[in-house]
């Protein structure tokens, strides 16, 4: 098996799968309890804290364990936005965002809650002053992603966030495909809130954070109701096995990020290299702009079905992997002005840390073999 | 999961192995149907050899999923060798021969067009 979705999750890295054993034989104590055992759960989660906010350039106080990238999303727009009748409390987004946004500010916007939803340019691209367009008086917040899920697209959040800032406006980036791919600094980016994922870059599923700045702490309001943990803004017991894991991925980002980056984008240059030699394969988002473990591309005069069904051994994806459950072309390629049939025909190749040179060799010649034959087969 | 398992082995087998694909030398008693469905980007072009009323030879072209493709192959199979008033096309049978969704249905009918129309094409090398 050559696997090629690492976009859509990652192998746990075995580092972190030591500490995370670790904490489950022998660390089991409740973090909130005051009792020693405890005491030392409470410190591992203080680390691990500690560690997430290093790869951000943030605070570890900052920093609030959730479920994933996606109940951080939720929290993000759920515990920011209360849609009252005599307060209208506006939301700008995009149209390519991760569903986890999309869905929940579809929910809001049911609820009475303005939302514009912003359309990317054929780059793939939000540009800044699209955002600044649909900026309204009563505009609360603004949500977009820092790089595309299905595209690999790094957005300009931080030109977003310039034109917020003066007008009081908070803003919130989905970072789930950005951290361990790219270098993140909150300050420099100047947002207010902030998504991350542990299982896109060798950490466990099921845990996420959402990094919370000074300027949105104060009006964030918890979407679950329990005990008081993570200040109050997430009850529930913290998986300390889950938590510890995303710490350990962090740390283990912070040592080797620039050789990841650096392995990620010459693999996927290689493989963007052999695949665009082929005649009508194009890049879906500019090169320019792409984060380094994400490639997608369109392959004219071939069936999507056909040749998905023929890659055989390599899985990749079409487009992302909570899209492709409902079995609809990816409405990121249909932003990016792409029509269904050509977004179907569209794969999404995306590396980590322990694919080869050989894998994308081997990865190439699958994908030319299966698109040269259903092109030998088609109608000339 | 693999591509394979997602689709019936008859389906699978048919799509992998594509017997009768490609386009025919066109000599004489060749005739050609073509149809196409533009949103899912799908095109069968079908080519008969008849003589004597009887299709001696079927060749096609096709560019659709993989239950158009099994489709597509398992008419040119079967006709071979049939008189031409004696072979049709069944769009619902074909789905439920292949067991496949009901949404490849229109799928199905562009196979259909395409083989209806090579029937009932003049002679294109006459």
């Amino acid at each position: 098996m050559i696997y090629l979705d690492h976009a859509a999750t990652t192998p746990v890295d075995q580092r972190v799968v030591t500490e995370m054993m670790a904490v489950l034989e022998a660390g089991y104590a409740n973090p909130s309890a005051v009792h020693a055992a405890g005491r030392l759960a409470q410190s591992r989660v203080a680390q691990a804290r500690a560690e997430v906010a290093r790869l951000i350039g943030a605070e570890p106080g900052q920093i609030l364990f959730t479920s994933g990238a996606t109940e951080a999303d939720n929290l993000a727009l759920f515990g920011l936005l209360r849609p009252r009748p005599n307060d209208p409390q506006h939301l700008v987004t995009s149209r390519i965002e991760h569903a986890a946004v999309l869905d929940a500010a579809r929910r809001l916007q049911a609820d009475g809650c303005p939302v514009s939803y912003v359309t990317s340019d054929s780059t793939g691209r939000v540009s800044v002053a699209a955002v600044e367009a649909a900026l309204r008086p009563e505009t609360r917040l603004v949500s977009v992603m820092l790089v595309n899920n299905e595209t690999g697209v790094v957005q300009d959040v931080a030109g977003i966030a310039r034109i917020c800032r003066p007008r009081g406006i908070l803003v919130h980036t989905d970072a789930a495909q950005a951290l361990g791919h790219l270098p993140i600094d909150v300050r420099a980016l100047d947002v207010d809130l902030m998504s991350l994922s542990a299982h896109k870059m060798g950490g466990p599923a099921g845990v996420g954070v959402l990094w919370v700045g000074e300027r949105a702490a104060p009006h964030l309001k918890p979407i679950l109701a329990g005990g008081g943990q993570e200040r109050g803004w997430r009850p529930g017991t913290v998986p300390l096995h889950q938590v510890v894991g995303m710490g350990v991925a962090c740390r283990l980002s912070m040592c080797q990020l620039e050789a990841d980056i650096d392995h990620f984008r010459r693999l996927t240059d290689e493989l963007a290299r052999r695949l665009t030699s082929l005649e009508g394969v194009t890049r879906n988002g500019a090169d320019d702009l792409r984060a380094p473990h994400i490639l997608n591309l369109a392959f004219a005069a071939v069936d999507g079905e056909a040749l998905h069904a023929s890659l055989g051994e390599l899985q990749v994806s079409g487009g992302s992997a909570c899209a492709a459950e409902k079995g609809e072309p990816s409405y990121v390629l249909r932003a990016l002005g792409l029509n269904d049939a050509a977004a179907e025909a569209s794969l999404r190749l995306s590396v980590g840390r322990n694919t080869t040179q050989f894998d994308i060799e081997n990865a190439a010649i699958i994908v030319e073999k299966a698109v040269l034959r259903l092109r030998d087969m088609g109608p000339k | 999961m693999s591509a394979q398992s997602r689709y019936p082995e008859r389906v699978w087998e048919l799509f992998s192995q594509a017997p009768h694909a490609g386009r025919p030398v066109m000599e004489a008693g060749w005739r050609r149907g073509e149809a196409a469905e533009p949103l899912s980007a799908t095109r069968v072009r079908v080519y008969l050899a008849i003589a004597q009323g009887c299709i001696r030879d079927v060749r096609y072209e096709v560019r659709g999923c993989p239950f158009t493709v099994a489709a597509v192959a398992l008419l040119a199979s079967r006709w071979i060798g049939q008189p031409t008033d004696t072979v049709a096309v069944d769009p619902r049978g074909l789905l439920s021969e292949l067991t496949a969704p009901v949404m490849k249905l229109g799928r199905m009918l562009v196979v259909e067009d395409a083989y209806r129309r090579a029937l009932q094409a003049a002679d294109q090398t006459a």
